[in-house]
C-alpha cells in the first residue's frame, strides 16, 4: 500500500464514535453517531459526521470540512468551511455505523464472509479516508475497550505483539450497499471470484444478503455458481427468488446434468414454466433427460457433446469443435457415430491435434469402446470412470446408440464429498 | 416471482396437500419444545409437584401463553430477516452489548449443560450405573456425534424416544387424581410469594421459556429456509410444540403432586424422585421416569452446547460450522469442547448435588430471560427490519408483561434473600 504515514495518522472508527464534538469556544455540540462516507476511488472519503445531542435529540449533519481538528478534541467550526469543498450526501453515500459496522461483508481477497469489528482511517491533509476494515479479535476488543489492557498484558507476559486482522478497502464487497455505482464496482470485485468461492460465500450468508449477491451476478456466473452449490435445497431456494425469465437463462447456462437435477427438485409447474421460456432445442434435450431417474447413467449424463460421422475429416472436426465450443459440456472427446446413431468410436482432443488435417475420424478413432448403459447405476459409472481415468464416459441405449456422456466432474462429489 | 408464489400458497389447494406441506415444514417448533423438557425441566416440574402439590399448577397457563408469544416472535423474525437472533442483536446493538450478552449466555448455558449431564448421572443411577461411567461415556458420545456429523440421523431416534413422555401422562392418570381439585387449582390462582415459591415460579418460567431456546428456534427456522408465504405452517408448529410442552409439564407436576406431595416424601436427588414413585405408582414408573430423564438429557446435551457455540461465535464474528476443520475454526471447536467437557467434568466431582444443580440452572434461566426478551422485543418492533411484520398490540402486551413480571419476581427474590 503506497502510504508512508506515521501511525499517528491513523484513526479507528471506535475512537471517533460517541466522541463529544466541541466548538472552538468549548461548547459541546453533541456526540458522533455516525460517519458519512463518499464511496469513491481511490479511498472512500469521510464527508461528514452525524451528531446527536443527548440521548434522543435530532441528528445533525456536520460537514467534515468544518472539522478543524480531531485531537485532543473533535472541534467543529462552521466558519472554516470553504464552499468548494462541500460535498453533500449523494447516491454513493454510505453511513458507516448504520450500514457497515457490525455487519457482514464479503472479503473478496480471502473469498469469505466476515463481520466488521472496526474501521481504520488515514488522516491526511485534514481529510479522513477509509483504508482498512478490521475483522479481527483485536478490533473487537478495541470496541469493547479492552484492547490496550490486553495488548499490554500480552506484551508483558509473552512478549507477544498482538496482530491486527485488516482487509483493504479494495477487497471488500458491502452487502447493504448504496447506489448503482457502488454496485457495479462491487460486481467487478465479485466477478473476479471463482464460482466455487462464490458458492461458499452464498452458503455462508443468510436470507436477503444471499439473494442480493445472487441477483447481482450475471446469468452465466449465476449458472456456474449454482453448479458449485452442493445443497439442492439452497439451489432451489435461490432459483425461486429470480423471475422465470432469468431462471430459464441461468438454467440454460448450466450443464445438462446439473440443470436436470435442479429442475427435478423444483415444483413441476415451475419447472414446466422455466422450460417453456428456454430455447426449444435445449428445452427438448432437458425434457428427455428428465425422464431418466436420478442416480442412473441417464440421469447423470449431459447431451452437450460433439458427435460426428466417421467420414468427417480432422480439419472439419476441429472447425465444428471451435464453433460449438461455448455450448459443449464434454470438450475433450469427439464421439464418432454412424448414420443410425450407433457409437462406433471415440477421438480424444489429443489424437485430433496430432493427426494430419485430411485424415478421417474413422482412421484415428479408438474403436475399443468403454460405455455405460442408460440404466447403469451410479456406482458402476464411478467405477468405470476411475478405472479408466476418462474425462467423460459415453452413455448408450440397448441398441448401442449414443445418448450422452457423463463427465468425471459430475462424479467428483461422489468421490470426494468433503471437497465442498 | 408471482407465479412462484401462486404455486406455493394456493388457497384452492386440496386439504391433504396443505397437510403434507405442514409436515414438511414442521420440525423446529416440535424439536425445540421437546428439548425444552430437558433434565432441568423434568426436575423443576417434579420439584414443583413434590414441594407445592397442585398449588402452582395454574401458572402453566400464563407461561404457555407467554411461550407461544415469545417463540412466535422469534420464528417470525427468523422468517422475515433470514438471520439468527445473535446476528440481529449484533447488527442493531453493536459489539459492546453483544459481547457482554454473549458472556452472560455462555455462563447461563454452561449451567444448563452441567444440568444435562446431571440428568444423565441421576437417570443412570436408577439403573445402577455409576456416574463415573455414565457421564464420561455420554460426554464423548455427544461430542463425537456432533463433530463427526452423525447427529442428524440420531436426532430422529431422540425424537421418537420422546414418545415416552406419554408415560408421564399415563402415570398422571393411574395415580387417580381428584380432577375437581385439579380444576379448582387452575381456576383459583394462588401465590404467597414466600422465597421458596418465588424461586419455584422463576424456575418454572425459566425452564419453559429458556433464553437459549429462543436463539436455537430462530436458528432452526432460518436453516430450514421457511418463506413468509409458508409462515402460517411454521406458526402452527410453534403453537403445537408449546402446547405439548405444557401437557407433559402438567402431568409431571400432577404425578409428583399426587404421590410424593400427598405422602410427604422429601426428595433430595432425582434418584429419590424416581425411586419414591415406585411404591406409590408401580416400579415401571421408576424406570420410565429414569429413561425419560436420560433421553431428555442426552437430547439436550447434543443440542445445547452446539447451539451456544454457534450463537457466541456468530455474534462475535468467528468462523463457525462443523464442516470446517479445527484450524479453520479454532474458537468454534474450542468453545464446543470446553462446554461439553467442563460440563461433564463438574458433575464428576464427588458429592455434587445433582438436583440442586438442575433446579438452580433453571432459576438462572428465569432471571436472564427478561434481558433476552427486551432484545427480542426491540428487534421485532423495528420497522426497518421487520417491515409490516412487527408485533401487534396484543403480542407486545403479553411479551412486555412477561418481561415485567420476571423482573419483578427477581426483585422480590433479591429483596427476600438480603
Amino acid at each position: 500500500m503506497p502510504i508512508n504515514a506515521t501511525p499517528k495518522d491513523f484513526y479507528f472508527f471506535s475512537e471517533l464514535l460517541n466522541r463529544k464534538i466541541y466548538t472552538p469556544e468549548g461548547e459541546c455540540l453533541g456526540r458522533t453517531m455516525d460517519l458519512v462516507v463518499d464511496w469513491l476511488e481511490p479511498y472512500p472519503l469521510v464527508i461528514g459526521i452525524l451528531a446527536r445531542k443527548g440521548f434522543a435529540g435530532p441528528a445533525a449533519f456536520l460537514h467534515w470540512s468544518c472539522i478543524i481538528r480531531i485531537a485532543p478534541q473533535l472541534t467543529f467550526s462552521p466558519s472554516a468551511a470553504s464552499v468548494g469543498q462541500m460535498i453533500s450526501p449523494g447516491p454513493d453515500t454510505v453511513y458507516l455505523r448504520d450500514q457497515v459496522l457490525d455487519k457482514q461483508i464479503v472479503d473478496t481477497f480471502g473469498a469469505k464472509v466476515v463481520r466488521v469489528n472496526d474501521i481504520q482511517f488515514l488522516h491526511r491533509n485534514s481529510q479522513l479516508r477509509l483504508v482498512h476494515f478490521d475483522v479481527g479479535f483485536r478490533g473487537l476488543m478495541r470496541r469493547i475497550g479492552w484492547e490496550s489492557g490486553l495488548a499490554a498484558a500480552l506484551r508483558w507476559m509473552f512478549a507477544y505483539e498482538w496482530p491486527d486482522t485488516f482487509i483493504g478497502w479494495k477487497y471488500v464487497h458491502l452487502l447493504s450497499g448504496p447506489g448503482p455505482l457502488q454496485l457495479s464496482v462491487s460486481q467487478k470485485k465479485l466477478s473476479q471470484l471463482h464460482p466455487a468461492e462464490l458458492a461458499d460465500i452464498l452458503e455462508d450468508l443468510s436470507g436477503h444478503d444471499r439473494e442480493a449477491i445472487f441477483h447481482a451476478l450475471d446469468a452465466e456466473t449465476a449458472a456456474e455458481t449454482l453448479e458449485e452449490i452442493d445443497d439442492p435445497r439452497l439451489q432451489q431456494a435461490l432459483i425461486e427468488t429470480v423471475s422465470i425469465d432469468k431462471a430459464s437463462d441461468i438454467i440454460e447456462g448450466m450443464s445438462d446434468s446439473d440443470a436436470v437435477d435442479l429442475l427435478a427438485d423444483l415444483p413441476q409447474a415451475t419447472a414446466r414454466e422455466i422450460l417453456g421460456e428456454m430455447e426449444k432445442d435445449r428445452a427438448e434435450d432437458l425434457r428427455e433427460l428428465l425422464v431418466h431417474p436420478d442416480k442412473t447413467a441417464g440421469g447423470m449424463m449431459t447431451t452437450a457433446l460433439l458427435s460426428l460421422s466417421p467420414e468427417a475429416t480432422v480439419e472439419s472436426a476441429l472447425k465444428r469443435w471451435k464453433e460449438e465450443e461455448p455450448e459443449l459440456d464434454v470438450l475433450y472427446y469427439i464421439y464418432v457415430v454412424d448414420s443410425a446413431g450407433v457409437l462406433s468410436g471415440v477421438v480424444s482432443m489429443r489424437e485430433l491435434l496430432v493427426a494430419s488435417a485430411q485424415q478421417r475420424l474413422s482412421e484415428i478413432q479408438t474403436s475399443r469402446l468403454i460405455t455405460a448403459k442408460l440404466d447403469a447405476r451410479e456406482d458402476e459409472v464411478v467405477d468405470l470412470l476411475t478405472k479408466y481415468g476418462f474425462r467423460a464416459l459415453p452413455v448408450v441405449d440397448d441398441q448401442d446408440r449414443l445418448k450422452g456422456a457423463i463427465r468425471l466432474r459430475s462424479v467428483l462429489e461422489i468421490l470426494a464429498p468433503s471437497g465442498g | 416471482m408471482k407465479t412462484f408464489l401462486k404455486s406455493i400458497a394456493d388457497p384452492e389447494r386440496p386439504l391433504w396437500k396443505n397437510i403434507s406441506l405442514f409436515f414438511l415444514l414442521m420440525g423446529p417448533g416440535i424439536i425445540t419444545s421437546n428439548v425444552d423438557n430437558d433434565a432441568g425441566g423434568i426436575t423443576t416440574y417434579s420439584l414443583a409437584g413434590a414441594q407445592f402439590g397442585l398449588k402452582l399448577v395454574w401458572s402453566l397457563i400464563p407461561i404457555m401463553i407467554s411461550l407461544i408469544v415469545v417463540q412466535e416472535m422469534c420464528s417470525r423474525m427468523g422468517v422475515v430477516t433470514g438471520k439468527g437472533l445473535q446476528d440481529l442483536i449484533r447488527e442493531k446493538f453493536g459489539a459492546k452489548i453483544t459481547f457482554y450478552l454473549m458472556i452472560g449466555m455462555f455462563l447461563t448455558n454452561m449451567g444448563n449443560v452441567i444440568s444435562e449431564f446431571a440428568g444423565v448421572a441421576a437417570g443412570m443411577e436408577v439403573f445402577g450405573v455409576s456416574k463415573y461411567i455414565a457421564v464420561p461415556i455420554s460426554a464423548v458420545l455427544v461430542w463425537a456425534m456432533v463433530v463427526k456429523g452423525s447427529y442428524k440421523s440420531v436426532e430422529k431416534v431422540f425424537l421418537v424416544a420422546c414418545v415416552f413422555y406419554v408415560s408421564y401422562i399415563i402415570t398422571g392418570v393411574i395415580v387417580k387424581p381428584d380432577w375437581g381439585e385439579v380444576l379448582a387449582n387452575f381456576i383459583h390462582p394462588n401465590l404467597s410469594l414466600t422465597p421458596a415459591e418465588t424461586t419455584m415460579v422463576i424456575g418454572l418460567v425459566g425452564t419453559t421459556i429458556a433464553p437459549w431456546m429462543q436463539f436455537y428456534l430462530q436458528a432452526s427456522i432460518v436453516e430450514k429456509g421457511i418463506r413468509i408465504e409458508n409462515y402460517k405452517f411454521a406458526r402452527w408448529d410453534v403453537i403445537m410444540g408449546s402446547v405439548v410442552v405444557h401437557v407433559v409439564a402438567f402431568f409431571i407436576i400432577l404425578a409428583c403432586a399426587e404421590t410424593l406431595h400427598k405422602s410427604g416424601v422429601q426428595i433430595e436427588t432425582a434418584k429419590d424422585a424416581a425411586l419414591s414413585l415406585a411404591p406409590l405408582a408401580g416400579s415401571y414408573c421408576t424406570f420410565l421416569f429414569a429413561f425419560g430423564l436420560v433421553n431428555a438429557s442426552l437430547f439436550s446435551a447434543s443440542i445445547l452446547p452446539l447451539s451456544t457455540t454457534y450463537l457466541i461465535c456468530e455474534g462475535l464474528g468467528w468462523e463457525t460450522g462443523i464442516d470446517k476443520k479445527f484450524v479453520e475454526a479454532p474458537e468454534f471447536y474450542g468453545f464446543y469442547s470446553l462446554m461439553i467437557f467442563l460440563g461433564a467434568g463438574i458433575i464428576l466431582l464427588p458429592g455434587m448435588p445433582l438436583i440442586s444443580i438442575m433446579y438452580f440452572s433453571q432459576v438462572i434461566n428465569g432471571i436472564v430471560l427478561p434481558v433476552v426478551l427486551v432484545f427480542i422485543l426491540l428487534l421485532v418492533n423495528d420497522r426497518k427490519l421487520m417491515l409490516h411484520h412487527t408485533n401487534g398490540p396484543v403480542f407486545n402486551t403479553v411479551a412486555w408483561l412477561t418481561t415485567g413480571v420476571m423482573i419483578a419476581l427477581t426483585m422480590v427474590l433479591l429483596v427476600q434473600s438480603l
